[in-house]
């Protein structure tokens, strides 16, 4: 019995061992051609990004959501002005403004950890919760931060550029609560996940633009631009992340390099001596 | 002659030097104590402020009361920016007036106050 073990052992090595010459071969010649190690497909990096950044992502968003409340206070002082409304007055319409703006905040402070916590799987797994925040967060963006934020936006600093951008972020939340809104009630998870990352992708903004205002000042650029830039980018910024799948679907035909890397992945000889193991030792286990 | 004693000693800073501290020390200074590193929109404080006294004589508004116009200038990175703030300093008893849009507050206004316009004050009367 032991001598039939050993030898279905050593054939199966042996047809392990003649596989694997003929797969060495063919890595050599693939290598000889440029094709299977090149130096760009870098395997475990995505992976480990694509786990880092998110959890980054979320950890900054609160940090950040917990900084602007905090600093938010000082606007329902009524007896002071914050350092925002000195810079900004007079407006126009100063009442309007004024009420536009601590209702924008208000909003805001309330709104954008309600929608982080929407985001979590953790209230994502109780659908009754889900469903009940999710229906105070929408209207609270679309009855007062998206309404105030426009009347706001008009006398935006920076100018026309800047109010711009402020009206497409508002756009963006907005049609997004509706169609994630919809999307819901037609039970299509699929497009009620895109419009509500591109949701909380815009409310990250107000993180964001500040970090980046932040930066910019710590390396001396004139503050003017500094403004334009650290609002326009992350705008724009956010809705390529969110679009991502899409932009990468659109232009994977662009990256060759990608298929080579899933080619690499398929031939790897670590792949195929791991499964010839498997084989060998699901035998010799057999023979004891 | 050296008996006599002097009426403008050399040492004596002059009206427009006097002017410039009392800005200084009445909005420069307070402003860059309010400021701090915020995490919020509203402009960085500058790295650097300078108050310039734009006009070293007297003018008088409408009530008859005698001010010297300033300007003070940023500076975030390298270059400065001029006229960032301007207003006047009302010499007798050190008023300070900070122009916002059309009409100028008090300087209080800069340092969080909620004060109205006040009307002709760092307005030179016509000369009759």
């Amino acid at each position: 019995m032991c001598g039939l073990v050993r030898l279905a052992t050593e054939t199966v090595a042996g047809v392990a061992d003649r596989s694997l010459i003929g797969v060495r071969s063919m890595v050599v010649t693939a290598a000889a051609r440029n094709l299977l190690f090149d130096p760009s497909v870098l395997v475990d990096v995505p992976g480990f990004l694509a786990r880092l950044l998110p959890r980054f992502f979320w950890i900054s968003m609160w940090v950040g959501s917990a900084l602007i409340t905090a600093s938010s206070v000082a606007y329902f002082d009524f007896a002071t002005l914050p350092p925002f409304v000195i810079e900004k007055l007079p407006v126009r319409f100063e009442t309007l403004w004024l009420a536009s703006l601590r209702i924008h905040v208000a909003s805001a402070s309330l709104s954008f950890p309600l929608c982080l916590l929407l985001m979590t799987r953790w209230l994502q797994r109780r659908p009754a919760w889900h469903r009940t925040i999710g229906r105070f967060a929408c209207g609270l963006v679309l009855a007062a931060l998206v309404p105030s934020g426009v009347v706001v936006a008009f006398d935006a600093k920076g100018g026309n550029v800047v109010t711009a951008g402020f009206l497409l972020s508002a756009a963006i939340v907005a049609g997004g609560t509706v169609l994630g809104v919809l999307a819901a009630r037609q039970r299509d998870l699929a497009s009620h996940r895109r419009a509500m990352r591109h949701v909380v992708g815009q409310m990250s903004v107000a993180v964001a633009s500040r970090a980046l205002i932040v930066c910019f000042d710590f390396v001396g650029l004139d503050p003017d631009i500094a403004y334009i830039v650290a609002l326009w980018g992350p705008v724009l910024g956010a809705v390529a992340v969110v679009e991502r799948p899409a932009l990468e679907r659109t232009f994977s035909s662009f990256k060759p390099i990608q298929h080579v890397g899933g080619m690499f992945r398929e031939a790897s000889p670590l792949a195929i001596r791991l499964r010839i193991r498997n084989v060998v030792d699901s035998v010799a286990r057999t023979g004891r | 002659m050296s008996s006599i004693p002097s009426l403008a000693p050399a040492d004596e800073p002059t009206i427009a030097e006097r002017a410039q501290l009392r800005v200084e020390t009445g909005l420069v200074k307070p402003l860059a104590e309010r400021e701090n590193n915020r995490f919020s929109r509203a402009r960085p404080a500058p790295r650097e402020r300078r108050v310039r006294i734009t006009n070293s004589t007297m003018s008088t508004d409408k009530s008859g009361r005698s001010f010297l116009p300033f300007a003070i200038d940023v500076r975030f990175g390298s270059d400065w920016r001029e006229n960032d703030i301007v207003g006047c300093v009302y010499t007798p008893n050190g008023d300070i007036f900070v122009k916002r849009g059309d009409s100028y507050r008090p300087a209080a206004f800069l340092l969080g106050e909620n004060v109205d316009p006040v009307t002709g004050v760092c307005e030179a009367a016509p000369r009759s």
